[in-house]
């Protein structure tokens, strides 16, 4: 390519092939380089910013925690040589890991969307490459690194029971079972997050989310049922069965060698690669609507006509009560958001879906372990009622990230903090509260204890009016940027253990202020006059927790107003 | 410069740090009572900054604003309720419809219900945003989301608007109905200033200018003192210190 001979004074040209005419073939854009600008956005998120730099230490120092604590559990049945736990244990941790892999990210933790697939849309990267280096990034993460640390420990457990044969079986399962671990969760994230925003499946994807915690229902029961009769050979049955489905197949090589069957080796790993290669084609569908974007033009004009002046249009029929003020108007905006931003909606599905099954599951599991002698007491029932009171109050704890810049419209108004905070809590409790009331008597129901409702109520009315006091402050002090895309679990890197942590400090801090509430309960609990008292109690105990929140909040968000959307501002 | 106690908006010293990063290095500015001010300046001169910490979006590190005779940072209700913003780069609550958009923006601003009707139906129309219907906002075009982001700035009819880029990414024909608009809005007694570096439209439009570059005012005051008799770019490309092409780079284009 010497037709234009560089001029003598471009210094530097010779060392940049890469600036080479248009003519010339490129260089190849390969899966490293995905892994290397993930590597490099991570480090760059982490310059000049010791708070995150102590929010990824945590995260890498808890990862590294499961990742030890996993290696010794799932290698322990190999070097103890028992021979029922060494089938039962890779199939089951196996099969929940892959399970966690695949909830996990949809109800609770979002996905790390570091590498937005819509960046790379106008650059010339065939397919292939795109999605093999997207799970190559994806590989590049505490999350990952911890599984293959964990699982890490069945080659150990089968080596020791099956020699060198039997460990490197293991150890390509590994390999596989991590791939097929990322390739579920991107894949199936990807998927939901494309079907959210078509609203018209939405109501198919409550459906699904609520399947797929069904079955770690079953899987729960039976593992704790396991744990209490410490009988594990009943288990040996299902396991083998689960081993030749794609949740255990790569985690059960190891032991099918030690057995002596090493002609199952290949057959499981190829189940393992149908399902991976399924997963990545699935992926590779959705990633190209994310990329290209989904048209809601139609769905805008489906919508009806237009009825009324602009201020009736605001208001949602089922608010109609509200007032037209600056706090009616607040209170409106927000329930129109919790439905019609992704982000927040999706939320809502998970609350909704946990919030049924956690005290469903709870229930029956103990119903089933300790059978009819013990004596019944709502104590466990509260506890996980009550974990679903706060646990509805944590969507708040970021209530204005989800706005994100948008909030600077408040601001230039000088909305006041307190009508802001108390607008976004009765917004949030449209949704919410008919949500728990839901939950406490379904729990009723299947305690078959109708007796108990006031007592579930009350518990959870104020699990739920502590969990917003201290969510208000939070979501105030720990605000944090969330992306803008469309893609309703996607936040940036490292994000995951702040979520987490703030989550985490919101639940502790309700807790605490809880307690009082919990102690008069766990005194009273069970006489008759306290189940004539629990709901009026609870429901006056909520309120009140409300009311001081929103007293101390109000005051730090009229002062913070400015920081506060500098928090939320993403940086560019 | 006019004395600052007539001036629509008053800035004095205003400074602001990034980590390290001197984003403003001291503005002082007077915009006068009735006109119409361009805020010129190449990208990262601190133009959003200086607007932003105008409007009481961000707390400077140092110095002060006022709106009209009231001080943003001490007395925010007041000075906030002679102002209307067009942030840039803020989104707006995007999954509304225009139409809910504006209702919702009067309602935040205290208006009476039927006043809001009024002129967001008003607005609508005139914006010829009135066909969008039920589309919302986030579906909107770059021009359609300027056009109502300055309806939800002229709203409640403030004294003086603050727009930051209010011709970034907008086709003429919209960007001629908002000059008109905004020429309206002067003869009627208010005052604008906006942020721009298209130096086409600020000498069609303002009668005084300020030149802002490296977080400091370059050069500030009526439209002709700023250019005496040649042309505005000359002027900020001089003040600005651009570098003009050697035709040695670039040489495989």
């Amino acid at each position: 390519m010497a037709v234009n001979p560089p001029p003598a004074a471009a210094p530097g040209r010779e060392d940049h092939p890469e600036t080479a005419p248009l003519d010339q073939a490129p260089r190849p854009v390969r899966v490293r380089h995905f892994a290397r600008l993930k590597l490099r956005m991570i480090g760059n998120g982490l310059r000049g910013q010791p708070w995150r730099i102590a929010l990824f230490a945590i995260g890498a120092l808890f990862g590294l925690w499961l990742a030890f604590g996993g290696f010794f559990l799932l290698a322990a049945p190999g070097l103890a040589d028992n021979a029922d736990l060494a089938v039962v244990v890779p199939a089951f941790a196996g099969a929940i890991l892959v399970l966690a892999w695949l909830l996990l990210p949809l109800a609770f933790f979002g996905v790390d969307e570091t590498l937005d697939p819509a960046r790379f849309a106008l650059l010339p990267v065939p397919r292939r490459t795109l999605v093999m280096g997207l799970l190559a990034a994806a590989l590049v993460g505490v999350p990952a690194v911890a599984t293959f640390g964990a699982t890490a420990g069945l080659v150990l457990g089968a080596g020791a029971r099956g020699g060198w044969p039997a460990a490197a079986a293991q150890a390509a399962g590994v390999l596989a079972g991590l791939l097929l671990c990322v390739a579920a969760s991107r894949a199936v994230t990807s998927a939901f997050a494309g079907m959210l925003r078509s609203r018209r499946v939405r109501d198919l994807a409550a459906v699904g989310l609520a399947l797929m915690a069904a079955l770690l229902g079953p899987l729960q029961v039976a593992v704790i049922a396991a744990v209490e009769r410490a009988d594990y050979h009943e288990f040996v049955g299902p396991a083998r069965v689960l081993g030749w489905t794609p949740l255990a197949a790569p985690y059960t090589l190891g032991i099918d060698v030690v057995e002596g069957h090493a002609w199952a080796v290949p057959v499981k790993l190829a189940i393992t690669a149908v399902a991976i290669a399924g997963l990545l084609w699935w992926w590779s569908a959705s990633l190209e609507w994310a990329m290209v974007g989904a048209a809601s033009g139609a769905d805008a004009r489906s919508r009806g006509g237009v009825s009324g002046g602009p201020v009736a249009q605001l208001f949602p029929r089922t608010v109609q009560w509200l007032p037209r003020s600056q706090y009616g108007a607040v209170v409106a905006r927000e329930v129109r958001y919790w439905w019609r931003d992704a982000r927040r909606r999706a939320n809502l599905i998970a609350i909704s879906v946990v919030g049924v099954f956690v005290p469903a599951m709870v229930t029956l599991s103990s119903g089933v372990l300790a059978g009819q002698t013990q004596q019944r007491t709502p104590i466990s029932v509260t506890l996980s009622i009550l974990f679903v009171g706060v646990y509805g109050a944590v969507l708040l704890a970021n209530q204005f990230g989800f706005d994100g810049t948008a909030y600077a419209a408040h601001l230039v108004a000088g909305v006041p903090g307190r009508t802001e905070l108390r607008a976004r809590m009765v917004a949030a409790s449209v949704y919410l509260v008919p949500v728990l009331t839901v939950v406490a008597v379904v729990a009723t129901v299947i305690v078959r204890e109708p007796v108990w409702l006031p007592t579930l109520l009350g518990g959870i009315y104020a699990a739920y009016g502590t969990g917003l006091a201290v969510n208000q402050s939070v979501s105030i002090l720990g605000a944090y940027a969330m992306p803008e895309t469309s893609n309703p679990f996607a936040m940036n890197a490292g994000q995951g253990v702040g979520k987490s942590l703030l989550a985490f400090v919101a639940m502790l801090g309700t807790l605490v202020l809880a307690s009082p509430y919990l102690v008069a309960a766990g005194l009273a609990g069970g006489t008759a006059l306290w189940a004539w008292l629990a709901l009026p109690v609870g429901l006056g105990y909520g309120l009140g927790a409300v009311a001081l929140g929103l007293y101390i909040a109000g005051d730090t968000l009229d002062r913070r107003g400015p920081e506060l959307l500098l928090a939320v501002t993403p940086r560019r | 410069m006019t004395d600052g106690s007539q001036a629509a908006l008053a800035l004095r010293g205003l400074v602001k740090r990034f980590d390290t990063k001197v984003a403003v290095a001291g503005v002082d500015l007077d915009v006068p009572a009735g006109s119409f001010f361009g805020l010129l300046g190449p990208n990262g001169a601190g133009k959003t900054t200086t607007l932003s910490m105008a409007v009481g979006l961000l707390r400077p590190d140092a110095g002060a604003a006022w709106v009209l005779g009231h001080d943003v940072w001490r007395d925010p209700v007041e000075a906030k309720r002679r102002l209307g913003v067009l942030p840039d780069g803020a989104r707006l609550f995007d999954r509304l419809t225009g139409a809910e958009l504006l209702a919702y923006t009067g309602l935040l601003r205290g208006m009476a219900p039927a006043v809001v009707d009024q002129r967001a139906r008003e607005l609508l129309d005139v914006l010829a945003l009135a066909d969008a219907g039920r589309t919302l906002v986030v579906d909107y075009s770059a021009g359609m989301k300027k056009k109502i982001g300055l309806a939800c700035a002229l709203l409640h009819g403030p004294r003086l608007l603050v727009l930051d880029e209010p011709f970034e990414a907008v086709d003429p024909v919209s960007a001629a109905l908002i000059r008109e608009i905004l020429q309206r809005y002067v003869a009627g007694g208010g005052t604008v200033i906006f942020s721009s570096h298209v130096m086409a439209v600020v000498e069609r439009l303002c009668s005084h200018v300020a030149i802002l570059a490296e977080g400091t005012i370059k050069a500030v005051g009526t439209l002709d003192e700023v250019r005496g008799d040649r042309s505005l770019e000359d002027v900020f490309v001089e003040i600005v210190g651009g570098r003009t092409a050697t035709g040695q780079e670039l040489s495989w284009l």
